[in-house]
C-alpha cells in the first residue's frame, strides 16, 4: 500500500469519527431564537411575585412579561386545551402541584434546561432537567393564639388528634383544612399524608367528627384564622402564614413534630414554548443566586437553593424546632396519586371521613 | 537513489494501526451488544419488580377490577433518576383499567397482537407470562415489561395484564459506561504498542545508520569487512557486504599483481634492446649484424607478450559480455590454424576430423584466440608432429591438440592456469597463454584438461558442451 492509501485511510475514519460525533443530538437550552415576551402561567399569587418580576425586567428590559395567576388545575387545562389546539402559549409554568408538573414531564411535554445553576439545586428538587422546584414550603399546623386561649399548642399529628378527641366541643366547627377535591396542592399533601402516616385516616376521621371547614386555598383559611374563626388549620402552607405573622397577626405556626412536608413550587419550560429563549432566561434567573436570594427576602417564600437558604436560616427556626422535613420529591412516584383509580379511591375515602356525621 | 518505498516505520504502524483499530471496532462491537444485554438484565429486574407489585394488588370483583398502585412500583423506578415511567393496567378485551391508555403493544414474531396475549392463548390458558420488549413511546426509546395475572374468579377463565416501561436513559447510560470500560484499557493498550513499535523500529534499525555512516566516510581502499552489531534479521546483509568486499579485494589485489607482473616481464626484453642498440653503435659490423638479429629476437619477445595481453584483455573483456552467436566450431579451428602457423606449414596441416560441420554457439573470437594460444604453445614447446583433432563425446564438442614437445609434469598442471606463471621447464612464454584458453573454455560452460601424449608429449583436450542450455 501507498503512503497516500494509508493516509486516506486515517482521514476517512477520522472523517467518519467527526460525523458520528456530531450527529450526537446538541443537549442544553436553546440558546437561539430571539424574542421579546414571555409568559408565565402560575398558581402563585401575582402579588406575591410581582418583585421576582420587576427584578428579572432590570436584568433583560427587552422582555415584557405577562404574568397569568391561576389554579394548579386549570393552569394544567388551560395549556393542554391550547396545546390541542396547536397554538401553544404558555413559556413557563410554575405550579405548587408537584405531581401535575411531574406528569407533564413525564408525558414528554418540558423541555430540557442545564445550566451550573440548575445543577446547583438539590437532587430531590429536580427530575430530568425538565421540572424544578424553585421555593421549599413547608406544610404546617398554624394556630389562632388567642382562640388558643393557653392551652398548650399541639405539636404533632398524633397530639393534635388526642387534643380533638380530648375536647370535641373546643374544636367543633374551628378545624380548617385544604378541600383536596378542589385543591390540587392540597391533594398532593392528602396524598403524602395518605403515604407516610398510619394516622391520618384517624385525623381526618376526628376532623369529621367536629365539623371541618374545607376551602379551596391557603388565603381563605387564613384569613378565618386571623379573625379567629378557626383555631388551628392543617397542612397550611407555612409561607404565606410566615407573612402575616411578620404583619403582627395572633397566628402560631408548629412544624409537625412527626414530619414536615415541604412543597416545591415546580417550575416547567413547555417543549413548544413560543418564545423558549426568554423562558430559558427566566428559569435561569429563578434559579440563580440572585433570583433565589430576592424569593428568599422580597417575597414570602423560602429558596431552594441552601447556600442562600442558610444565609437566613430556614424560616428563622432552628433545626430543632422543626423536625423531620419531609420535602416531597420531584420523580416517577408522584405519577402514582394521579391514577384514576387511586384517586378516586383517595377521595372517596377523604370525603368519607371528613363528611360531618349526619344528625 | 534506488527504489525507495514505503517507510518500514510507516508500513508496519501503519498495518498494526488498521489491524488494531480494525480489533478495537470488532471489540466495539461486541462490547457494545454484551453491555446492552447486561444493563437491560439489571434494569429489568426493577421493572419486573414493579409490574409485580402493581399485580398483586389487583382485586376482581362482579366483573370490575380493581387496582392500588403501591408508591414504591413507580418510586423505585427512580433508581434510574432520570427515566420516565409509563404503566397500564388492562384485561384480555384489551380495555384499560388505569393507566397510559396508548401504551404500545407488545410485538412478537411481527404481529401486533394485545400484549402476551397470543403466547397465553396459544398454550390454550392463562398462565403468568412476562415478556420484556422496547419500543418507541413518545419520542423516546422505551422498555416495557408485560406481565399476566390470572383471574381468581370461577367460572371465568380470564388475565388481567400489566405492563410498565420505562425510557432507556439510564440503561444506555450503564451501557456506555460498561463499554467504555471494556473498550478504553485496549485503546489506550493500542496507541501504546503502536507508539513501542514506532520508536522501536527507530531503535531496530539504528545499526544500519552506523553502519552506512562508516562506510561513508571509509577511504576508497579500505575494504576491510563492517564490523558492527545488527539484529539477525540484517545480518544476511552485512555478511553479503563484507563477501562482496572481500571478493573485490582479491580482484584488486590480483590486477594489482598482474600490471607488476606485466611490467616486470617488459622490462627485461626492453633492457635487452637498449643494451643490444648500445652495442650495435660501435662500428664492427660483425657485432652489428648479431645486435641486430639480438633486437629482433627481443622485438618478437615483446610483441608476443603483447599479443597475449591483448589477448587476454580480449577474452576477458568477452567472456564479460558473452556476444554468442551460430558459428561452425570446424570453421573456427581451421581459421585459427591458419592464423596461428607460420606461411611455410599453414597449407599440408589439416585438422583431423570426421565432422561435415560442427554447429555451435559461442563466440568465434574467444575461441580462435584459444585455439590459437594452444597452437603457439605447441609450436614452441613441441618439435614437429602437431595434431588438431575436432569430434563429438556424447553431448560435448571435443578439440583435442597434441604435440611432441616435453609435456607438463603433473604437480604442474592445475599452475599453469594461473597467470604469468610460467612452469619448471625450460620456457620463454609469458605465461598467459593456457589462463586465457581457460577463461574462453569456461565461458562456454566447457572444461580443459592437460595429459600425456602417448609416446611423449602434450595432450590438451578441451570439451565444449554443444547444447547452449
Amino acid at each position: 500500500m501507498t503512503r497516500i492509501a494509508y493516509l486516506s485511510t486515517f482521514a476517512a475514519l477520522g472523517l467518519a469519527l467527526a460525523v458520528w460525533l456530531l450527529s450526537q443530538p446538541p443537549r442544553g437550552p436553546d440558546a437561539t431564537g430571539g424574542s421579546d415576551e414571555l409568559l408565565v402561567y402560575s398558581t402563585t399569587d401575582e402579588k406575591e411575585f410581582a418583585p421576582i418580576v420587576e427584578d428579572f425586567r432590570t436584568l433583560h428590559p427587552d422582555i415584557a412579561v405577562e404574568y397569568v395567576e391561576l389554579d394548579a388545575a386549570p393552569l394544567l387545562d388551560r395549556f393542554l386545551a391550547e396545546r390541542a389546539v396547536g397554538q401553544p402559549a404558555a413559556d413557563l409554568l410554575l405550579s405548587t402541584a408537584m405531581d401535575l408538573q411531574a406528569k407533564l414531564v413525564n408525558d414528554g411535554y418540558a423541555a430540557p434546561h442545564d445550566s451550573p445553576s440548575a445543577q446547583a439545586i438539590p437532587e430531590w428538587a429536580r427530575w430530568r432537567n425538565e421540572a424544578f422546584g424553585i421555593t421549599f414550603e413547608p406544610a404546617v399546623m398554624v394556630y389562632n393564639t388567642h382562640a388558643m386561649s393557653g392551652r398548650p399548642l399541639p405539636k404533632s399529628r398524633r397530639a393534635l388528634l388526642e387534643a380533638i378527641r380530648g375536647d370535641p366541643e373546643f374544636w367543633r366547627g374551628s378545624v380548617g383544612t385544604y378541600d383536596i377535591t378542589s385543591s390540587s396542592v392540597g391533594y398532593l399533601l392528602a396524598s403524602q399524608d395518605d403515604r407516610l402516616s398510619s394516622e391520618f385516616s384517624a385525623l381526618l376521621k376526628a376532623f369529621g367528627d367536629v365539623g371541618v371547614r374545607v376551602e379551596d386555598n391557603s388565603s381563605t383559611l387564613l384569613q378565618m384564622l386571623d379573625r379567629g374563626q378557626l383555631k388551628v388549620g392543617y397542612n397550611l402552607l407555612g409561607s404565606y402564614a410566615r407573612g402575616l405573622v411578620e404583619q403582627g397577626a395572633p397566628l402560631a405556626i408548629v412544624y409537625p413534630g412527626d414530619y414536615t412536608l415541604a412543597v416545591l413550587r415546580t417550575a416547567v419550560i413547555p417543549r413548544d414554548a413560543p418564545h423558549p429563549r426568554s423562558a430559558h432566561l427566566f428559569l435561569e434567573y429563578l434559579l440563580s443566586i440572585r433570583g433565589q436570594r430576592l424569593l428568599e427576602t422580597r417575597t414570602g417564600l423560602s429558596a431552594i437553593r441552601e447556600e442562600v437558604a442558610q444565609e437566613t436560616g430556614r424560616f428563622g427556626l432552628s433545626q430543632a424546632e422543626i423536625g423531620l422535613l419531609r420535602p416531597i420529591t420531584l420523580g416517577p412516584g408522584l405519577l402514582v396519586y394521579l391514577d384514576s383509580q387511586k384517586r378516586r379511591r383517595l377521595l372517596a375515602n377523604w370525603t368519607s371521613l371528613v363528611s360531618t356525621p349526619a344528625d | 537513489m534506488g527504489n525507495r518505498t514505503v517507510s518500514l516505520r510507516l508500513r508496519l504502524a501503519g498495518t498494526m494501526a488498521l489491524l488494531f483499530l480494525a480489533g478495537t471496532v470488532a471489540l466495539y462491537v461486541a462490547a457494545y451488544a454484551y453491555a446492552r444485554t447486561a444493563a437491560d438484565r439489571s434494569y429489568d429486574r426493577l421493572l419486573a419488580g414493579s409490574a409485580l407489585s402493581i399485580a398483586e394488588t389487583l382485586v376482581v370483583s362482579e366483573g370490575s377490577t380493581e387496582v392500588d398502585v403501591p408508591y414504591a412500583a413507580l418510586d423505585m423506578l427512580s433508581a434510574a433518576p432520570d427515566d420516565r415511567v409509563f404503566y397500564r393496567v388492562f384485561d384480555s378485551a384489551g380495555q384499560t383499567v388505569t393507566g397510559y391508555g396508548d401504551l404500545p403493544r407488545f410485538l412478537r414474531r411481527g404481529r401486533t397482537t394485545r400484549a402476551g396475549l397470543d403466547v397465553a392463548q396459544a398454550r390454550g390458558d392463562v398462565e403468568p407470562v412476562t415478556e420484556f420488549f422496547d419500543a418507541d413511546y413518545r419520542g423516546e426509546e422505551t422498555r416495557f415489561v408485560v406481565l399476566g395475572r390470572r383471574v381468581a374468579e370461577p367460572g371465568r377463565r380470564d388475565a388481567i395484564w400489566v405492563q410498565v416501561g420505562q425510557t432507556r436513559l439510564a440503561r444506555q447510560a450503564l451501557t456506555d459506561q460498561l463499554v467504555v470500560r471494556a473498550v478504553l484499557p485496549i485503546a489506550v493498550m493500542t496507541g501504546l504498542a503502536l507508539g513501542l513499535v514506532w520508536f522501536g523500529i527507530g531503535r531496530a534499525l539504528k545499526p544500519l545508520e552506523v553502519i552506512g555512516r562508516d562506510l561513508t566516510r571509509r577511504e576508497p581502499g579500505d575494504l576491510r569487512p563492517v564490523i558492527a552489531p545488527v539484529p539477525a534479521e540484517v545480518a544476511p546483509l552485512i555478511e553479503a557486504i563484507n563477501g562482496f568486499m572481500s571478493r573485490l579485494d582479491t580482484s584488486i589485489r590480483s590486477l594489482r599483481a598482474f600490471v607488476g607482473e606485466a611490467a616486470h616481464q617488459m622490462r627485461t626484453p626492453l633492457a635487452a634492446l637498449r643494451a643490444q642498440a648500445q652495442l650495435a653503435a660501435e662500428d664492427d659490423p660483425e657485432q652489428l649484424r648479431r645486435s641486430i638479429e639480438s633486437i629482433e629476437r627481443n622485438a618478437a619477445r615483446l610483441t608476443r607478450l603483447l599479443n597475449q595481453m591483448l589477448s587476454d584483455a580480449t577474452v576477458g573483456h568477452r567472456s564479460a559480455e558473452r556476444r554468442f552467436e551460430r558459428i561452425d566450431l570446424l570453421d573456427v579451428v581451421r581459421e585459427a590454424v591458419h592464423e596461428a602457423f607460420p606461411h611455410q606449414q599453414r597449407d599440408s596441416f589439416t585438422v583431423q576430423t570426421d565432422l561435415e560441420a560442427a554447429p555451435f554457439e559461442g563466440d568465434p573470437l574467444m575461441l580462435a584466440e584459444s585455439i590459437k594460444n594452444l597452437i603457439e604453445n605447441a609450436l614452441h614447446h613441441g618439435s614437429g608432429d602437431l595434431q588438431i583433432g575436432v569430434e563429438t563425446s556424447g553431448p560435448d564438442y571435443v578439440i583435442l591438440v597434441a604435440d611432441r614437445g616435453p609435456g607438463i609434469d603433473a604437480a604442474d598442471r592445475q599452475r599453469v592456469f594461473e597467470r604469468f606463471y610460467r612452469g619448471s621447464g625450460p620456457s620463454r612464454g609469458a605465461g598467459l597463454g593456457l589462463a586465457i584458453v581457460r577463461q574462453a573454455v569456461e565461458s562456454h560452460r566447457g572444461r580443459i584438461e592437460l595429459g600425456d601424449r602417448p609416446g611423449g608429449g602434450l595432450l590438451v583436450r578441451i570439451e565444449l558442451p554443444r547444447s547452449a542450455e
